[in-house]
Order: C-alpha cells, then sequence, then structure tokens
C-alpha cells in the first residue's frame, strides 16, 4: 500500500501561499518522508519560480467562496478521494507545519478515516471550542488521514452534496457560520454516514498559533512566535499557523 | 513591592504558565501510540490495567482510545511499548520544565 501526502494550494491576492507551501512541503518531506502532492491552479502554479520536487495536478479552482471577509479557495478539497494517487493519503493544510513524525503513526491503524475533532491555543487566550456555534460537534479538516474504501468514499460523496446544500444544512445543523467550510461539511458527512453517532478520531489536539501572534522565526524543529511583548516557542510539535505572514520571516 | 516589578513578576509567571501547558499538551500527544493497528494513549491507567491484566492472564482485551476492542496477544511487548512510549514523553517534558523552573531564578 503506498502513503502519501496531498495538500491544496491556491493563491489569493492577499496571501502567496505557494511561498506557505514551500515551508510546509520543506518540513513535510523531512518529518513524514512521504511523497508529496499539491492540487493547485495554473496561475499558482506559474507563480513558483522553482517549483518544488512534487506531483502537481493542476485543476481548475472554484472561487466563490471568503472567509474572515477575503478570498478564500479551499473548496476543492471534497475531491480528495480522486486527487490522491495514493493508497493511504494524508491530507493536510498548506500552513500545517510538520515538526514531528506523529502523522504517520495514523496511518499504520485499523482506521480508514481520520480527522481531529479538538484543536488549542498555544497563547492559551482562546478556546477553540464551538458547541454554541452549531448542533453537531465540529471537527478540524486541517488533517485528513484515509484510504480509497467504500465507506470513505461514500464521506467525501456526502461532502461533495453538503457543498452543494450548504445553506440548507447551515439551517439544519443550525450552523451560525455561513461561508462554506470544510470543518463544518466534514462534521456533517461524517455525522451523517455514521448514523448520527460517534466516529472514530485522532485522539489528540491540533496545536493552532492564532492569527494576532507574530513568528519570528522558525528552523526545521519549531516556531518562535509574539504575541503583544510575549515570546515563546513551540518545540517538535506540529502546528496549524493561522498568520501567513511567517513566510516572510 | 512596586507596580512595574509586579508586572514584570506576572508578565514572567504568565509565559512560565504558557509555556508549561504547551510542553504538558505536547508531552499528552506524545502518549499516543499505534499497536496491534489500534490507536491506545500510553497513559498511567493504561500501563496500571496492562500490568494488572498480566499479572492473571496470558492474553486479554483492551479498549483503544476509541472504544474499540483489541485482543492483546503479546501483553509484555505492549507493556514494554506503553513504559517506552510514557517516559520518552514524561523526559522531554521534564528536561524542559527544568529549564523554565530556572527562569524564575
Amino acid at each position: 500500500m503506498n502513503k502519501g501526502v496531498l495538500m491544496y494550494c491556491f493563491n489569493t491576492d492577499q496571501v502567496a501561499y505557494h511561498r506557505v507551501a514551500d515551508v510546509s512541503i520543506g518540513l513535510a518531506k523531512q518529518h513524514l518522508g512521504l511523497p508529496i502532492t499539491v492540487v493547485t491552479n495554473r496561475s499558482t502554479l506559474d507563480s513558483w519560480h522553482n517549483p518544488p520536487d512534487v506531483n502537481f495536478i493542476v485543476v481548475n479552482n472554484d472561487t466563490n467562496n471568503t472567509k474572515l471577509g477575503l478570498p478564500w479557495y479551499n473548496l476543492e478539497r471534497c475531491e480528495a478521494i480522486e486527487h490522491s494517487p495514493y493508497d493511504c493519503t494524508i491530507v493536510i493544510d498548506v500552513d500545517y507545519l510538520c515538526f514531528s513524525k506523529k502523522l504517520l503513526q495514523y496511518t499504520e491503524t485499523v482506521h480508514d478515516f481520520l480527522i481531529h475533532s479538538a484543536a488549542h491555543d498555544v497563547s492559551y487566550r482562546q478556546a477553540l471550542t464551538y458547541e454554541r456555534k452549531s448542533m453537531l460537534p465540529l471537527v478540524w479538516a486541517t488533517v485528513l488521514i484515509f484510504r480509497k474504501t467504500y465507506q470513505v468514499r461514500k464521506i467525501f460523496d456526502t461532502v461533495k452534496l453538503v457543498k452543494s446544500h450548504y445553506q440548507h444544512f447551515c439551517n439544519l445543523y443550525r450552523i451560525d457560520y455561513r461561508n462554506f467550510r470544510n470543518d463544518y461539511a466534514f462534521a456533517i458527512a461524517l455525522h451523517q454516514c455514521n448514523g448520527y453517532h460517534a466516529y472514530d478520531i485522532i485522539p489528540d489536539s491540533i496545536a493552532t498559533l492564532p492569527h494576532d501572534c507574530t513568528v519570528l522565526s522558525y528552523n526545521d524543529t519549531g516556531l518562535n512566535y509574539r504575541y503583544q511583548d510575549k515570546i515563546n516557542r513551540i518545540e517538535s510539535q506540529d502546528l496549524h499557523v493561522l498568520n501567513k505572514g511567517f513566510v516572510n520571516v | 513591592m512596586d507596580i512595574n516589578e509586579l508586572k514584570s513578576h506576572s508578565d514572567l509567571s504568565f509565559d512560565r504558565a504558557v509555556a508549561k501547558k504547551n510542553l504538558l499538551a505536547r508531552a499528552e500527544s506524545e502518549l499516543i501510540t499505534v499497536y496491534q493497528d489500534h490507536i491506545f494513549r500510553a497513559d498511567a491507567v493504561t500501563i496500571a490495567s496492562v500490568r494488572a491484566l498480566m499479572e492473571s492472564q496470558e492474553h486479554f482485551f483492551m479498549l483503544d482510545s476509541n472504544s474499540n476492542p483489541v485482543k492483546i496477544d503479546s501483553p509484555k511487548e505492549f507493556l514494554d511499548l506503553l513504559i517506552q512510549r510514557q517516559q520518552s514523553a514524561l523526559n522531554t517534558y521534564h528536561q524542559t520544565y527544568q529549564s523554565l523552573k530556572s527562569l524564575k531564578d
């Protein structure tokens, strides 16, 4: 069974995601040691002066979504099962930095589909919980680990259905956040595909660096960040970095 | 103590508290391990359960982190893995915690 990493990378006018991808690709190669496939569009691919040594899939991506009032192109994730050339795939956001090899172990389990149900703010100011924002538990589509089985195909098919009728599902589950969000789409799909009961998850929490934290420096094993006059370091722990400005460090 | 001294003392305590929380989060993440294709947490409860069951059973059943049942065929191997994983995580936590503690001096 071959394994690999799949990333989605689409530049916007505000963020050069290909530069973010350069960092996460380097770290994923170093710590996970797996082949990497990047799904991107033509203009983003052309932005790479020195494209990384990965497999590229070029698509015409959907550009009809925003996040926090800015363009946000991440609507293709529901097609990961078609895009992935691997039997077992680790899908990671381009802003998820692998500073450890812990994701590898989840490819060696009986589970055909795994996702996180928890995340925490490493500056410990915000509780990243959304119990009051909808009628179902949120999952974090930042990292997906899946095999191409019949059951997993049904999950992805359901995510596509949810995407097509997102406002209806927002009403059904009383979701506050009305722009399409993969986290909710996967949460709904898992809820429906698992008979409205609990499903298996990664029993870990995604360490998350919030937007208002500034990255001061990073290397192969960790990252220094600042919030106001507070400086701290994350070492040997995977990190979801929401402030994309770190590529300018 | 004047207000500036109090503020810097409080700031240092805050930094230490956040750093400690992150170290603990990292240690808890490192406790997660896979054995016989199932996910377990190498915490004290799991280790104590395996140890207790080993005393009277050659093979036994455990619940993984998603409450799926698993037949443990090689308890000694499983226990060794759990202890190795737990001590590795706590050793890292301990080493970094020592340097953190020295910040107050």
